[in-house]
């Protein structure tokens, strides 16, 4: 079976440049894999005497990357609140850094997942019963809610994600790696163990996410202004990780109209996906595939901005789960509208407010999700045009503006405000390789055109054939 | 993206925007403060307004209607740009909704801000102007009224974006996307982009990178490198 999977990799090996890290990094993580499962057998045999330990700070890590229960009664999310602080408290606030082994490899990671996690539930939680108003069955549920206004509050959440990146001194150490030196001559007390280092850095993470929760998209990014995403990053260790810096930073590119590198964030997290999931352990895989569904939305929206190439086992997947949608928000016009909605909607994080809700008016809770896509949607419309204007100038080299406007059964003026439009969009920000936030401003569009009063010159890039690509894929093939 | 990162932004703002201070309380002061500076210096420093709003948005008490209003007008004056949404995003959700808006001042504003940012994005400017004298409740006269030079940074600004499509434009076009009264002012309003009239109403827009539409083929690069793998591969099965 693996050297099956093995020959498998090799042959795709071929598909880009970058493939040589990429067949590094999967090979990576199979073995990890293949650790991990050796644990798990080694973990039932010692798993009593665990429990009979007095050592009771081992039973709260391993606790805190423990999911919570989703129907959990509203006391348990308070305790799990409490259980955190007291925690995070002792990590941080002890004399000195605390000497801890973490109980996995992943522990990090899935203590700062759980913990946004709970903190996001919570919120929508709370969020929903606001909006369903008092009535005698949420009584006591309000009631509670309403005391404890600080319970999972922004404020503290993120105070904790600061604490945690501030104290391992992470940002200092991502820097000096950045410029090839020494990240521990950076690390100090905490930095320099494991226990801060992770935690510090997977909190990075972590505010990429909380950010991105509450709207505030360019925030997010530049929150991972010291992270490079290449395959040598620490998150790249942690398959969950990797995915959900991807989907947010994805994401968030989509919300800033960089729909190009939205794409290109969302293919290269899915492709890794698709390579990887033969030997990704099942649980963990159930989870990745639901927010796999998500990410070709978003890149079905993505691809309706912004028409581009895409990777074959990404086209052919997208047709497969959204050909019919897909071909709807191509075409554009009012009948995308609803699609777009859809999509968004099924595919976006689940927005929170910042602040605690207000109970005593029920209405004036309105879903933060409504209010993101409502304003998602303005620039949809404004967009929704260009699909036709674009089709129909393909077919020229000039044309006049009326008689365009004619076939289209549009005002002239009408029409002049679509190819101003459709021709100010294709100018978009592209990373290069600088932060996340930063980039060039290109072309992004093989159709350019201007106006000579009502005469429309057209000039269509001719993309000369691809070669290299073919010539090594099939070389591959035969020599293989 | 336009208006992202001034020139004119001072270090204690920077400091604040980059630090840990933009999420102390206390610093949505000094941030009002910038914001009216940029309002009337004409400049404009979305990132640290954004800083602004999300101080706001978790710490409701602070808010001041006035000072989001101007937020948004400032963001605005960038389009084509994702900036003003990007400020509407960080706002209370129920600022956003038509349901449950009807109650608030601000509500108000807020929906009477993005019908009118939607008509710049959309490039539908004559219908922008329209919009702006029809105001009977002077609602829109109130709104930019903190912002010195509202109507010429959109003029100029839409003339910027004509000269980015256009060779040669009609001067009635002018006319309705400068919401400009007549040919005369037209004229005198072109001349000094250096804009030429010529006969039949046209007017004449001066070659740029925009506006040229040139034909251009996208070839690959192709070198040694691409093929390394293949070379080294043969290589080793040779030997």
């Amino acid at each position: 079976m693996s050297t099956f999977q093995n020959g498998m990799a090799a042959a795709r090996a071929m598909d880009d440049d970058s493939d040589v890290e990429e067949e590094a990094l999967v090979a990576d993580y199979k073995e990890q894999v293949q650790y991990e499962e050796g644990m798990d057998e080694l973990e039932h045999v010692p798993s009593l005497s665990m429990a009979q330990q007095a050592d009771d700070i081992q039973s709260k890590l391993a606790q805190a990357a423990q999911p919570l229960d989703f129907q959990a009664p509203l006391d348990v999310k308070f305790q799990s609140y409490d259980a955190y602080c007291s925690l995070f408290h002792y990590i941080l606030n002890s004399d000195g850094p605390v000497d801890l082994e973490p109980p996995s490899y992943y522990w990090a990671w899935d203590v700062i997942d759980e913990f946004i996690y709970q903190f996001n539930s919570f919120s929508s939680y709370r969020a929903r019963i606001a909006r369903q108003g008092n009535n005698e069955k949420n009584e006591e549920e309000v009631q509670m809610l309403r005391e404890n206004p600080n319970t999972w509050g922004c404020y503290s959440v993120l105070n904790v994600l600061y604490s945690l990146i501030q104290r391992s001194q992470i940002t200092e150490q991502l820097a000096a790696m950045k410029r090839n030196e020494d990240p521990m001559s950076k690390a100090g007390e905490y930095g320099s163990k494991s226990l801060y280092r992770m935690l510090g850095y997977f909190s990075i993470i972590g505010l990429l996410r909380v950010h991105c929760l509450l709207g505030d998209f360019s925030l997010a990014l530049k929150t991972l202004d010291d992270i490079e995403l290449n395959k040598k990053a620490m998150f790249a260790r942690v398959m969950a990780a990797h995915f959900t810096t991807y989907y947010y930073v994805g994401f968030s590119y989509m919300m800033m109209r960089r729909y190009g590198d939205a794409i290109r964030m969302f293919s290269h997290i899915l492709v890794y996906v698709s390579r990887t999931k033969n030997f990704q352990k099942n649980a963990q895989y159930d989870s990745i595939t639901k927010k796999n569904e998500h990410m070709y939305a978003l890149i079905a929206i993505c691809i309706a901005f912004h028409p581009t190439r895409l990777d074959d086992t990404i086209h052919t997947a997208l047709r497969e789960k959204y050909g019919d949608q897909l071909l709807k928000l191509q075409r554009g016009g009012p009948d995308s509208l609803p699609i777009f909605e859809e999509l968004f909607r099924s595919a976006c994080p689940k927005f929170i407010a910042a602040v605690p809700p207000d109970f005593d008016n029920p209405e004036a809770n309105v879903d933060p999700i409504e209010h993101h896509l409502a304003i998602f949607m303005d620039e949809v419309k404004t967009n929704m045009w260009s699909p036709t204007v674009k089709s129909y100038l393909r077919l020229y080299t000039t044309m006049d503006l009326k008689k365009l406007a004619g076939f289209l059964d549009v005002k002239p003026e009408e029409l002049r405000s679509w190819l101003l439009v459709n021709k100010q969009r294709t100018k978009q920000l592209r990373w290069t390789d600088q932060g996340l936030l930063e980039g060039e401003l290109v072309n992004v569009s093989d159709l350019d055109y201007a106006m000579q009063g009502d005469l429309i010159h057209i000039s269509e890039a001719k993309v000369g054939r691809k070669l290299v690509d073919w010539y090594l894929r099939n070389l591959s093939r035969t020599y293989a | 993206m336009n208006g992202e990162d001034p020139q004119e932004r001072p270090r204690e703002i920077f400091a604040i925007i980059n630090g840990l201070e933009r999420y102390n309380p206390e610093a949505a002061g000094v941030l009002e403060e910038y914001l009216a500076q940029q309002c009337q210096k004409k400049f404009c420093d979305c990132n640290a307004n954004r800083a602004l709003l999300k101080l706001y948005q978790l710490n409701p008490n602070k808010i001041k209607d006035e000072v989001i209003t101007n937020i948004l007008v400032k963001a605005m004056t960038q389009f084509p740009s994702p900036q003003f949404d990007l400020a509407i995003h960080l706002l209370l959700p129920s600022l956003s909704s038509p349901s449950a808006s009807s109650s608030s001042e601000l509500a108000e504003a807020v929906s009477k801000l993005r019908a009118l940012n939607a008509l710049l994005e959309g490039a539908q400017y004559g219908r922008f102007w329209a919009t702006l004298d029809n105001d009977t409740d002077d609602i829109y006269a109130d709104l930019t009224t903190d912002i010195a030079g509202f109507e010429d940074i959109i003029r100029v600004r839409i003339a910027q974006l004509i000269s980015e499509a256009f060779r040669e434009v009609h001067v009635s076009v002018l006319e309705a996307w400068l919401g400009l009264d007549d040919e005369e002012e037209v004229k005198k309003f072109v001349g000094e982009f250096g804009w030429k009239v010529a006969d039949a109403g046209l007017v004449q827009i001066p070659k740029n990178a925009e506006n040229e539409a040139k034909k251009s083929e996208v070839r690959e690069d192709v070198n040694v490198d691409m093929f390394s793998r293949v070379i080294k591969r043969s290589w080793e099965e040779a030997a």
